[in-house]
């Protein structure tokens, strides 16, 4: 299961309960007029239930977050000038530095939140938000922006209804430029979930578009 | 593994163990993966086990020819090693089988190799053709038809194979004939030569000497001397082929003093930009007294569109190991930084295999060689921060802080890492170092002019035929290397500038393509060496555009600590881009020279001070185009934007004369009349 697919697996589970609740208390309503008290008190006990199983969770994940960052830290623990190596390390897990991890890190560390911070959003590859489930990035190297990189682009945030360094709505798309990746000689260049695709024209971006969400479709 | 001995190391010297006799070497850097260079090397175990052929499949770098990736270099016994471009794994069947076992080469893929013999070495076995004239390759066909048939006559047909090249390494010289093996090449070829070709050399043995192309290679190389010939995550392979560390050898065997002597002999200036010179750099190094002193090898390659330093620590990672190890033992520094930009995945992967394979087997570590010295090696990463290029930003980066740039003096050959001395070489300079130990500093002062000795790699891109990495001694003619290298402007259109040296520096007209390439001269013309990346601009490109372009690169990239560089940057970009909306007026030309000027005096560090390079050197060479933009109005830049568009358009189409590709998309493109008739007109 993918982080997305995690996530809105989660969320679902957390709307169901709630709605058929509600649902419930509804049709309690209609029929009575009002709620049964032995109904209300079981709905608190229910509620108690619930925080105690939540906060087991936000436990469990504390102590997760606690772990990695400890692990991450361990690695690097004797480097002089190591917060960005581990920020590495954290971004490459999770393709962004969440909020808690930072926080956590910050404490792990003995370092004020605020300087990660500082640190974090000095360097431009460091991202603070979750990357979409596909990312599609433009090459805006010089060979490439020669090319028509710029056609490509604006191609893309026709399509997408984005621009550069955002994430589609339904958090399937990100778009990115970067400065050259390596194949000026195929140039303008962009990739797609990893794939590299030379000699782009904008007319092909429709087609590579519709290719990732073909795929996305097939997947579910 | 056990730790390698002097002794060891001087027996390899003596005695290079013979690799395989055939194999099949597929070129692995970013560019040849994203081509889809894995493919062809699965394809090509999978086609070798078939035929159960004894060749090896080996992993290499790039030797840079960029416009045809993938690249794979093929050795069949008894036959030259040859090169293929846009190799696909479709093709990797009959490369084993017609070239591997048939020793037939494959049409339309062949690089001929650009070391041409003057004379003919044996019997001729293949005849490798293309018209580099501008008919698109029209004439090819006609003469495989005719040679083969003047071979049939003279009763060779079977024996004597004509194949179509991909490219010659040769343009607009007719046609192009190579005889192989031993590349005797013969250019502009007409009908009646078929005939005598082949009753002279081919039947006789004799040189055709007034069709004979007797011009050398412009290229020489030293940075990439192995790149593309080794296999870059083995060790082994670098110390057996490559002479790997035999240069570190040398060194250990002389006191550091005398390393700086050759390095002051060899005149070898750094290669990231400034052109300081190394040994110089080296001396206050070691000449600062401390406990501890560094060496920080400046990966960030920050230039958008060149990529020397990645190909480079792709290709060839021990090269530059070795380097940096040199420049530990000559200033006494025991610790070593690789600052690579996390953007290049390879080279940091390669170069950690590097590093820890150096380690086991001794070359890092404590005593290294049994000379007593120490020394050892550790990667940071860069995170997407051009500013992070400048020394003490990159240092800053390295200690973990925000990478802003601190005023100089001091300078880190004072105060560096740690506030310790500390001496910041480029990717290059460092991999120049070894072959500099090893065939001495005088060999190296031998290439280049008088104030700029060795080779430099250049990254060309842009407009031009072939994109490609090239190592040309200093000296050499921007016209040198973009005509006879890289084959010209795409799609025949006129060249207009050049531009060197990245967002740091400016664009030289066509009418200075003569100058020879030095540190100086390139300032002389308003721009800089830089790192490397080489950008070929015609016609069609609007300088203003180009300006633009870089300086909102600047601006992106300023970390703002200054403000000259923060607010002239914003400034400036406001007002070219009112020009080049049409909007702008009489006066922003000038305003413009008095916000490049403060930003140039003013600056902290070297970004802001450079960042006005490009407007200037545009305004210097184009100022036309200014004024046209001036006076023009918005009707004029709708017009410009409008026909950059449409030749852009036309643009991602494979250079005409290459030969028809075989991704097919492409190859439709480029053969299609309208695509290039209508960017003609
Ligand atoms: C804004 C800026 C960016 C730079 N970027 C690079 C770079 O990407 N690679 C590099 O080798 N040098 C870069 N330099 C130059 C380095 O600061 C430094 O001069 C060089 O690495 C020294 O090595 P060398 O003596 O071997 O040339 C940059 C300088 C500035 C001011
Ligand atoms: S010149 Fe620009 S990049 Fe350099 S220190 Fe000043 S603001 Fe930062
Ligand atoms: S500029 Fe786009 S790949 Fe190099």
């Amino acid at each position: 299961m993918t982080a997305v697919e995690g996530s809105s697996r989660t969320s679902e589970l957390a709307r169901q309960d709630e709605s058929a609740l509600l649902d419930l208390l509804q049709e309690l309503e209609k029929r009575h007029g009002f709620v049964p008290r032995q109904v209300s008190e079981e709905i608190s006990r229910l509620v108690e239930v619930k925080l105690e199983r939540l906060r087991r969770i936000q436990g469990k994940l504390d102590s997760t977050i606690r772990r990695d960052v400890q692990q991450h830290v361990a690695q690097w623990r004797n480097e002089e000038g190591n917060l960005i190596m581990i920020l590495h390390a954290i971004q490459n897990q999770h393709g962004y530095v969440p909020r808690e991890v930072a926080m956590e890190l910050s404490r792990e560390l003995g370092v004020k939140l605020a300087r990660i911070y500082e640190v974090i959003t000095f360097y431009h590859y460091f991202k603070l938000q979750p990357p979409g489930a596909h990312t599609v990035t433009v090459c805006n190297g010089t060979a490439c922006y020669l090319k028509g990189s710029g056609e490509l682009l604006n191609e893309l945030r026709t399509q997408l209804g984005i621009s550069e360094g955002q994430t589609t709505a339904d958090r399937q798309f990100h778009l990115d430029v970067v400065r050259c990746i390596g194949c000026c000689g195929m140039a303008p260049a962009i990739v797609v979930d990893g794939r590299t695709c030379g000699h782009v024209k904008p007319s092909d971006i429709a087609g590579h578009v519709a290719a990732v969400k073909a795929k996305t479709g097939g997947a579910k | 593994m056990s730790a390698l001995t002097r002794e060891a190391l001087e027996a390899i010297a003596r005695q290079p163990a013979a690799g395989p006799a055939e194999w099949i070497r597929v070129q692995l850097d970013t560019g040849g993966i994203a081509a889809g260079a894995e493919a062809v090397h699965q394809a090509l175990l999978h086609a070798r086990d078939m035929h159960h052929h004894a060749c090896a499949v080996l992993r290499a770098g790039s030797v840079g020819y960029s416009f045809a990736d993938p690249v794979i270099e093929v050795q069949a016994a008894g036959m030259p090693a040859v090169h293929y471009g846009r190799v696909t794994p479709e093709m990797a069947e009959r490369v084993v089988r017609e070239h591997c076992i048939q020793h037939r080469l494959l049409d339309n893929h062949v690089i001929a190799t650009r070391q041409r013999a003057l004379a003919l070495s044996g019997p001729v076995t293949h005849l490798l053709i293309r018209d580099t004239g501008p008919e698109s390759g029209s004439k090819t066909d006609f003469f495989q038809f005719s040679f083969g048939e003047e071979l049939k006559r003279c009763g060779l047909g079977e024996r004597i194979q004509v194949v179509r090249a991909l490219d010659m390494g040769i343009y607009d010289e007719g046609l192009v004939v190579q005889l192989l093996p031993g590349g005797v090449t013969y250019a502009n070829v007409l009908a009646p030569d078929v005939a005598r070709i082949v009753a002279e050399s081919v039947q006789g043995g004799r040189v055709v000497d007034d069709l004979l192309w007797k011009k050398a290679d412009r290229q020489v190389r030293i940075v990439l001397r192995h790149c593309g010939n080794v296999d870059p995550d083995s060790l082994d392979d670098y110390l057996k082929r490559a002479e790997g560390y035999q240069g570190l050898r040398r060194a250990l065997e002389q006191t550091p003093d005398q390393v700086i002597a050759e390095l002051k002999v060899s005149a070898l200036r750094g290669r990231g930009g400034a052109g300081f010179p190394t040994w110089m750099k080296w001396q206050l190094t070691r000449a600062q007294p401390a406990t501890q002193r560094y060496v920080i090898c400046n990966g960030d390659e920050g230039d958008p569109g060149a990529f020397m330093d990645r190909s480079v620590l792709e290709s060839d990672p021990h090269a530059v190991l070795e380097g940096m190890i040199i420049a530990g033992y000559a200033m006494g520094a025991s610790k070593g930084y690789f600052y690579i930009r996390a953007e290049y995945p390879r080279a940091v992967e390669r170069m950690e295999r590097a590093i820890q394979a150096a380690r086991e087997r001794g070359l890092l570590g404590a005593d290294i060689l049994g000379s007593g010295f120490s020394f050892d090696a550790k990667i940071r990463l860069g995170a997407g921060a051009f500013v992070c290029g400048e020394e003490t930003a990159l240092i800053a980066s390295i200690e973990g802080r925000r990478g802003s740039p601190t005023p100089r003096p001091p300078y880190p050959s004072v105060r560096g890492l740690w506030g310790m001395p500390t001496a910041i070489n480029n990717v290059e300079t460092l991999a120049c170092v070894p072959a500099i130990l090893l065939k001495g500093g005088a060999w190296f002062a031998g290439f280049g002019t008088t104030t700029s000795k060795g080779t430099k790699v250049f990254a060309v891109t842009g407009k031009v035929r072939n994109a490609q990495l090239v190592e040309v001694p200093m000296g050499t003619t921007l016209r040198e290397i973009i005509y006879d290298v890289c084959g010209g402007v795409f799609e025949n259109r006129e060249i207009k500038a050049v531009q060197t040296g990245g967002p740091s520096g400016g664009v030289i007209p066509v009418k200075h393509l003569d100058t020879p390439v030095s540190y100086e001269t390139l300032q002389q013309l308003g721009s800089i060496m830089g790192s490397g990346g080489m950008l070929v601009m015609d016609k069609t490109d609007s300088m203003v555009e180009v300006a633009k372009f870089y300086l909102k690169f600047c601006v992106d990239e300023s970390c703002g600590k200054c403000a000259p560089c923060r607010i002239g940057g914003y400034q400036l970009l406001q007002i070219l881009d009112r020009i080049s909306r049409g909007r702008g007026s009489a006066s922003d030309l000038a305003q413009i020279q008095r916000i490049c000027l403060a930003m140039q005096r003013a600056s902290l560090c070297g970004l802001g001070q450079t960042a006005p390079n490009p407007v200037l050197s545009t305004l210097r060479y184009f100022g036309e185009e200014y004024q046209a933009f001036i006076e023009g109005g918005p009707s004029y830049a709708r017009k410009v934007s409008r026909a950059a568009t449409a030749a852009s358009g036309a643009a991602p189409a494979a250079p005409p004369r290459a030969a028809p590709d075989p991704r097919g998309p492409v190859a439709a493109t480029g053969t299609n009349p309208a695509a290039v008739g209508g960017t003609v007109s």
